[in-house]
């Protein structure tokens, strides 16, 4: 791969961030209320000489251009977000860092194990085009990539809440529970993950399934692959060398891009099933109007996906030698 | 082969406007295509007569029924914590989801054809700079900018009472941020075909006889791209009312003109699904998974159909 | 690698039988629930270090003709009737397994656009091991190592086998591509227009190093073509296909020195010069008739000068001259010398 390739993903990478931060200043200065009072509403005993501190801190007696945008970008790449008004004046940065972990855990392991079946699913519907598990498979990705997740979770719900109930539905431990070992503690964790993650999974599974699908179908029209049958090859290996290979190559890109609609996703499994993540936490945040929060999470994501990004293309330019040169 | 451009161009547009009736019996012949316009006739007939069918939205106010009841005879889906029936809640619901989802769609695909157009047409540093904020809005997280812009206009507009189409404000607050936000996949679909009409023969005769930029935008782009327009504004609406669904679920929607993503949070929080309570959350659920469904399935029909990247493929 | 087939022929093969014969082959096509003829009854020989070219316009069959040899064909399509037999062994009867077997070991390859016939996330000498890794059970290093003096046979250097397709020239690439058509070292190489999507320098190259493989190892090749110049060139005999059908078949001086079908002959005189000017064969009036519902008798008669009565309602036999030259044409009754009647026998088309 080319260094001026790398260092011009680079370039946009950065470029995309500071316009997010610049998008969440914009909204800053929009929100009704003074900044100040926005910041510290959830600070209990805010003096008159506190506000003023903040606000030559935040340089908010200076200019909006470019003196207090300024200080809005750096004051934001050193990580002072604000305060959060919900968790009653912690610093924005403290609340994200206790949420995220969850979040990660819950999808994290949901994208790997969506990510597993729906490529495996849509590469034999493809590859067996027009059979019974094509068919199938077709109509129930279709069907889930119409579904909201939180529907899906809510049926969950619906029949482990109410009817069969095998498993916990609310949050991440049994409250007030105290455990005699790791294992104990790994096992709790583990029974209230399967829900959750079982949603995650169902959610994101149809579009992987749609997605690899056509590619493999897409892939399997080249010449190249006609190439392979006249050389007489079994079509195991011609799927499996000569297909599946370029077919991938799609799919990494679509998989990055396709995060920043999983998140919107990831919030509401999340309030579905109280699992105590960045969702949950942009729920009560919005509820609350606590935009220090909010405007934290969606910098948060935003520069998450962006980096997501950053890595598909890097890694689509190991996968293909055409990028690479 | 060598093929001289001129003719082949008309040629083209030639068999494109071939009339409707071949267009009608081409894609009557794709069977998803019919399936998902069957739904959209059933739901599309509920959201525009709802009074007619199950009478005026009832509120806390008007209604008569018991509270949070299974079906009974009266209630054939039985009634929500303040004793409305559901029947009445989703088929006013339908309206609801349905109105915004299609005001969505307009402003979506307005900001995105206008987008596209321009950037394709004008090119340069204009195409370079918007192509630049369009993939700024692919990339980012835009349910998340949706999620803090709904609150934030909201209280710059104030609690206006005001009405648009039927609509309450708060609602076409969510119709403006759905626009805002997802309009980028529109614009880069519309900028590729602009380019390619621009290099036809009729557009630099239009231009060798002096027709101005905004004009030859109107008269020469905009019809030619108009078919691929209506197949991605089908495509927008399915998402368009994903997204509004989401938002209301998360809380955003609006009590007093209940939307099925609005239904639906209300059925959270009074914990329907724990309690057993399908009959609250099953109704709206499958009128969004059966609008998106038939939505997507009508779209990818109308892609395959009137996408020229696509054309005549079977 | 020499002239002399070095390995084992197949078990089955018949002592004393000619290289392949394909004898009236049909290959259909199924579409929106009618049936092409696609290819309908087409019969040939080739024999060991012979170069068949086979020419006619593009729809003409000569491409699924070839195709059908080892099935290559599309869901769409299925071989209706007739034998293909390499050796004596009928290829038609075969189940897919057991005809895997045959594809590239005995009847390899060249297609048209390397570009695409080669895959784009491998390397070149992989891809011209692979054949010999899968189908010869040589090892990956023999295999690399075999890959290394095929290309250098083609003339690429043996350190070009760690490039991508993509960063080889159009010319470079059909020479690997040919390269992967030898690995087997199989019985008949097909070209499947091997030369169209290159300029003509590089054509000529091609060409060229073609020539010189068949010299040098003996090779048996199949040209399609819709460029007489380069069977001219390359080939000792022809076929000329129309609508199906075979038109016109015989050594390639015989032909293009005394074309005898009406068809073979609109189709030199659409090449004034055969070595320089390649253009069109749509000089002809007409075109060719839709194959899902085929004229009942000759099917070129629609665009021939010389239709008679007959033409329209009688398949023309075909018919083998002393020169080796076989025609169907109503022209040419069975029995004569060669020479075409002159004037119709008749108003009702009945031979005389």
């Amino acid at each position: 791969m080319g260094g001026s390739f790398v260092a011009r993903r680079l370039g946009q990478a950065a470029i995309t961030i500071v316009a997010i931060i610049l998008i969440n200043f914009v909204l800053f200065r929009l929100m009704p209320g003074s900044p100040e009072r926005v910041i510290l509403r959830g600070t209990p005993n805010v003096t008159p000489e506190r506000i003023e501190a903040l606000r030559e801190r935040w340089g908010l007696n200076d200019p909006v251009f470019p003196d207090q945008l300024v200080a809005y970008i750096t004051s934001t790449l050193t990580g002072d977000l604000g305060y959060s008004f919900i968790a009653r004046g912690q610093t924005v940065v403290d609340v994200l860092a206790q949420r995220i972990w969850p979040t990660i855990l819950l999808f994290g392991l949901g994208e790997m194990v969506a990510i597993a079946l729906g490529l495996a699913l849509g590469a034999y519907s493809g590859w067996r085009r027009g059979g019974p598990i094509d068919y199938l498979g077709n109509s129930v990705s279709l069907i889930l990539y119409s579904t909201p997740y939180f529907l899906l979770g809510m049926g969950f719900l619906l029949v482990f809440a109410s009817s069969i109930k095998w498993l916990p539905t609310f949050g991440m431990l049994t409250a007030g529970r105290v455990y005699g070992s790791p294992f104990e503690f790994l096992a709790d964790l583990g029974a209230h993950l399967v829900l959750p993650l079982a949603t995650v999974s169902l959610g994101l599974v149809g579009q992987y399934a749609i997605v690899m699908r056509s590619s493999i179908i897409e892939t399997l029209s080249e010449d190249y692959v006609n190439t392979a049958r006249a050389m007489g090859l079994s079509e195991g290996r011609i799927l499996r060398h000569h297909a599946l290979p370029n077919a991938l190559l799609p799919t990494v890109t679509l998989i990055a891009i396709n995060l920043g609609y999983v998140i919107a996703g990831a919030i509401t499994v999340e309030v579905v099933f109280n699992w105590p993540g960045l969702g949950t936490l942009t729920v009560q945040a919005l509820t609350a109007r606590d935009y220090p929060v909010l405007q934290g999470v969606f910098l948060l994501l935003s520069v998450a996906v962006v980096l997501a990004n950053l890595v598909a293309d890097l890694v689509y330019g190991v996968l293909d030698p055409r990028v690479r040169t | 082969m060598t093929a001289t451009p001129g003719p082949v161009a008309g040629a083209t547009r030639g068999r494109r406007s071939s009339g409707a009736g071949d267009f009608v019996r081409r894609f009557s012949r794709r069977r998803e295509g019919m399936v998902g316009l069957a739904i959209l006739t059933f739901f599309a007939i509920l959201a525009a007569i709802p009074e007619v069918l199950v009478g005026p939205l009832q509120t806390a106010v008007t209604s008569i029924g018991p509270r949070l009841s299974p079906p009974i005879d009266g209630f054939p889906l039985g009634t929500d914590e303040l004793g409305r029936d559901i029947v009445n809640l989703t088929v006013h619901g339908a309206r609801i989801s349905m109105t915004i989802g299609l005001l969505a769609t307009v402003v979506t695909v307005a900001i995105g054809v206008l987008v596209g157009i321009v950037s394709g047409f004008v090119g340069g540093r204009i195409d370079a700079v918007l192509m630049r904020i369009t993939d700024f809005f692919l990339v980012i997280p835009t349910f998340v900018l949706a999620l803090i812009l709904t609150p934030i206009i909201r209280d710059v507009v104030g609690s206006a009472t005001t009405e648009v189409f039927g609509i309450r404000m708060t609602l076409i607050v969510i119709v403006v941020v759905i626009g805002i936000t997802s309009w980028s996949s529109t614009a880069r679909i519309i900028r590729s075909q602009t380019l390619s009409i621009k290099e036809r023969a009729f557009v630099d005769r239009a231009r060798v006889v002096g027709a101005g930029p905004g004009y030859i935008m109107r008269v020469h782009i905009l019809p030619n791209v108009i078919n691929l327009i209506v197949a991605n504004a089908v495509l927008v609406f399915a998402g368009a009312v994903l997204t509004e669904t989401t938002l209301s679920f998360v809380g955003l929607g609006d009590p007093f003109q209940p939307s099925w993503g609005q239904l639906l949070e209300a059925a959270r929080s009074v914990g329907a699904p724990g309690l057993g309570a399908w009959w609250y959350f099953v109704p709206p659920g499958l009128g969004i998974i059966l609008v998106v469904f038939a939505f997507t399935l009508f779209g990818s029909a109308l892609d395959d159909l009137l996408n020229p990247r696509r054309g005549g493929r079977r | 690698m020499t002239a002399v087939r070095d390995r084992e022929l197949p078990r089955q093969a018949v002592p004393g039988a000619p290289l392949l014969e394909v004898t009236d082959l049909r290959t259909y096509f199924s579409l929106d629930g009618a049936t092409v003829r696609a290819v309908d009854g087409v019969s040939f020989r080739l024999e060991q270090g012979e170069a068949l070219g086979i020419a006619g316009e593009s729809g003409c069959g000569k491409t699924t003709t070839a195709l059908s040899l080892v099935r290559l064909l599309p869901p769409n399509a299925r071989i209706e009737e007739g034998s293909v037999r390499l050796y004596g062994i009928d290829l038609v009867e075969k189940s897919p397994n057991a005809l895997r077997r045959y594809r590239w070991r005995e009847i390899s390859i060249v297609f048209q656009g390397a570009m695409n016939a080669l895959n784009p996330v491998n390397t070149v000498g992989d891809q011209i091991a692979e054949p010999i890794i899968e189908r010869l059970g040589l090892d990956r290093k023999a295999a690399l190592q075999r890959a290394g003096e095929l290309l250098e046979l083609v003339g690429i250097p043996r350190k070009r086998a760690d490039a991508f397709p993509h960063e080889l020239s159009g010319g470079m690439r059909q020479r690997a591509m040919i390269a992967m058509a030898l690995a087997c070292d199989p019985a008949i190489v097909i070209g499947d227009e091997p030369t169209t999507a290159l300029d003509v320098m590089v054509q000529a190259q091609i060409l060229e190093l073609l020539e010189r493989l068949r010299r040098d190892l003996g090779l048996s090749l199949i040209l399609i073509t819709h460029d007489l110049s380069v069977i001219a060139e390359t080939c000792d005999r022809v076929m000329v296909m129309y609508a199906g059908r075979v038109a016109e078949e015989g050594p390639v001086g015989e032909v293009f020195a005394r074309p005898k079908h009406p068809y073979t002959q609109k189709l030199l005189a659409a090449f004034p010069n055969i070595h320089a000017d390649r253009r069109t064969l749509e000089v002809i009036p007409g075109s060719p008739p839709d194959l899902r519902d085929p004229p009942p008798g000759c099917r070129f008669a629609p665009r021939c000068q010389f239709a008679m009565d007959v033409c329209r309602t009688d398949v023309p036999p075909e018919v083998t001259f002393g020169d080796g030259v076989r025609v169907a044409c109503h022209l040419y009754p069975q029995g004569s010398d060669g020479v075409p009647i002159t004037t119709p026998p008749d108003a009702n088309g009945t031979p005389p």
